[in-house]
Formats: structure tokens, sequence, C-alpha cells
């Protein structure tokens, strides 16, 4: 009887320790995350570069187009160097939100570095186009798209450096480069550097 | 009963290993508009480009012995007074020197902003909450 008692009690007592470890699960404020940085690539930097690189192009000028009307810009590769599998969108879709939002710059995603962003431009003039099933006149007509004037490129490269036994710094960078099709000029370019120190333990990749 | 004892001195040590995730005070406090003894901000302007978008322009001063990270946003609103939502009016960051001006440069997020609302704080605290309205 006392031996169940004691088994009782020790069972109660592990259960109580191991729930007390748990982390709880929370929702994060992003516009208050005062969270501890982390050695690879957060949303915080990505939103905090993307915000510079939105700045810098509206400041620059370079999408002000003289005849009041919108500049049509194609997103070029964004080549990802880093050591992260980093999906470069979240950096460039930011980016692209913001301009468009600025009313100087749309966006085309008919035309891309590996073909069309969205297929459906191009597939629904091919299978609509003389289908008797469709009202031709609702069916985009031929040289009704928009060719691009602009292209976005980019890069972010990584820099792992280290410090000391202890320390290392990882040092990455953000590259853009605004250029003009027409005659191959970039109009805008711009550098932004994201530094941390830490551990050399953390693992940036 | 010695081993009960045990137990219960297991269970407040481990209990300490709980993570708290709930993140501190966050909830800003307004001191003054502007009105720190530290942070002094003295000149506030803006001016539409000829592109139509507007330029922030404020200049203060850290008037302490040490270096400073000021975090400010910036809040665009058009000419009935609402807010532009966009990502230009997440708080940011700039440097302040000790005893040293400091100068902090706003685009507005499109060129429908005709006012702009400034705040900064440091260490959660507002230090300055100041409205440009004009052009």
């Amino acid at each position: 009887m006392r031996r169940t008692i004691q088994w009782t009690v020790v069972l109660l007592t592990l259960g109580v320790i191991f729930s007390g470890c748990e982390t709880k699960t929370t929702n994060i404020d992003i516009d208050n995350d005062k969270g501890e940085a982390v050695m690879a690539l957060d949303y915080r930097d990505f939103q905090g570069a993307a915000t510079d690189m939105i700045e810098s192009l509206l400041a620059s000028g370079a999408v002000d187009k003289k005849d009041g009307t919108r500049y049509v810009l194609v997103v070029s590769r964004i080549i990802n160097d880093t050591m992260q599998h980093v999906d470069t969108d979240q950096l460039v879709k930011k980016i692209r939100v913001g301009l468009l939002q600025s009313g100087k710059v749309v966006v085309t995603t008919a035309v891309g570095i590996d073909g069309a962003e969205d297929k459906m431009s191009m597939k629904t003039r091919e299978e609509l186009r003389g289908n008797v099933e469709f009202d031709q006149k609702t069916v985009a007509g031929k040289g009704s798209m928009v060719a691009p004037d602009l292209s976005l490129s980019g890069k972010i490269l990584q820099r792992n450096i280290r410090v000391d036994k202890k320390t290392q710094r990882v040092e990455y960078y953000f590259q853009m480069s605004l250029t003009d099709i027409k005659t191959g000029l970039a109009y805008w370019e711009d550098e932004r550097i994201v530094a941390k120190r830490g551990s050399n333990k953390s693992v940036a990749w | 009963m010695r081993f009960i004892g045990f137990i219960a001195f297991a269970v407040l040590l481990f209990s300490g290993c709980s993570k708290s995730v709930e993140p501190s005070d966050e909830i800003v406090k307004v001191i003054s508009s502007c009105g720190s003894s530290t942070i002094v901000v003295t000149d506030i302007k803006g001016r539409k480009k000829s592109d139509g978008f507007m330029q922030a322009q404020v200049s203060g001063e850290n008037k302490s012995n040490s270096y400073m990270l000021l975090e400010y946003q910036v809040v665009w609103f058009d000419k009935d007074g609402f807010k532009i939502e966009s990502l230009l009016s997440k708080w940011k960051t700039t440097p302040a020197y000790a005893n040293q001006p400091f100068q902090i440069n706003a685009i507005s997020p499109n060129t429908k902003a005709t006012t702009f609302r400034l705040y900064i704080k440091s260490d959660k605290e507002v230090i300055c909450d100041e409205q440009y309205s004009g052009q």
C-alpha cells in the first residue's frame, strides 16, 4: 500500500515537472516584437530591409515617370547567396507591394526570368482565342499586353566571420538594382547590411 | 515522510525552468510632446516634392552623454485626415550620438499624403509625439 502511494507521488511529480518546462505557444505581435534576435534571417530583417529599399527607391525619383503614367516593372533574378533556404519573395513581395501602393509603378506577372510568374495571361489567350464557347469580345485581343519598362534585380549575400573561440559574426547584404530595360542602365541601386554577433554554437543556416 | 519532502523540493526546483514567453510591459508611455530632457527635437518640416511625394525631415539633439538608439515612426495621413496604411509606417531606428544632433528623413508611401505624425521612443517611452500639418 505504502509502495503504491510512493509511486503515485513520483508519477504526479514527474508530470508537474515536465509540464512546467514546456514553452508556451503565443502569437507574436509583429508590430512590437521585442523577442530575442536570431543568427539567421527572420521576418524583422526582411521587413527592415524592404522598408529601407522602398524608401530609398521612392526618394530617388527613379520611379517618377514624367508624363504622369506608371512604370511597368518586371522582377528579374534575386539571387540567394546565403547558407539559408531563403524564399526571396520574403523581400521582393514587400518591395512590390510598397511600389504598387506608391501609385508610380505597376508590376507585370506576364513576363519573368524563368517564364511568366502567372501563366494564366498567356494560357487564356492560347486556349480561349477562337474558341466558340467564349464571347470573343471578352477574350484579350492581340497586342494588348504591356511590356515592362523597368527590371528589379538583386542579391542577398552572407558572410560568416569567426571573432574568437566563442563568438561569431554573421553579415547579410541586401543588394538591389533597378534597370531601365530600354537602355540597360541602372537608375537606382542600394545596399542594406544586417549584421549579427552571437555564439559560435548558433547555426546561421 | 522524508521522501515526500524531497519530492516537494524537486517540484519547486524544476518549476523554475518554465519559460515565460509573455513580453514584459510593451505599453508605451507618453511623457510629453518632445519634452524629454535628453532628446530634444529642434525642427520638424515637410515638403511636397515635384514628383508628388511628401518628404519629412526632423532634426534633433541628443543632450545626454551616451549614445542612444532611437526608435521612430512616421504615420502619414491624406488630405481628409485618414491614415495611409503602409510598410513605411513601421517603427524604425536611428542613431543619436552623445551630445550631437541627429536627423530623421522619411518619404511618404504615396502622393496622397499631406500631413504626417512623428513618434520617437527610447526604451518604450514615447519622448516625442509631434504632428506636422500643411505643405
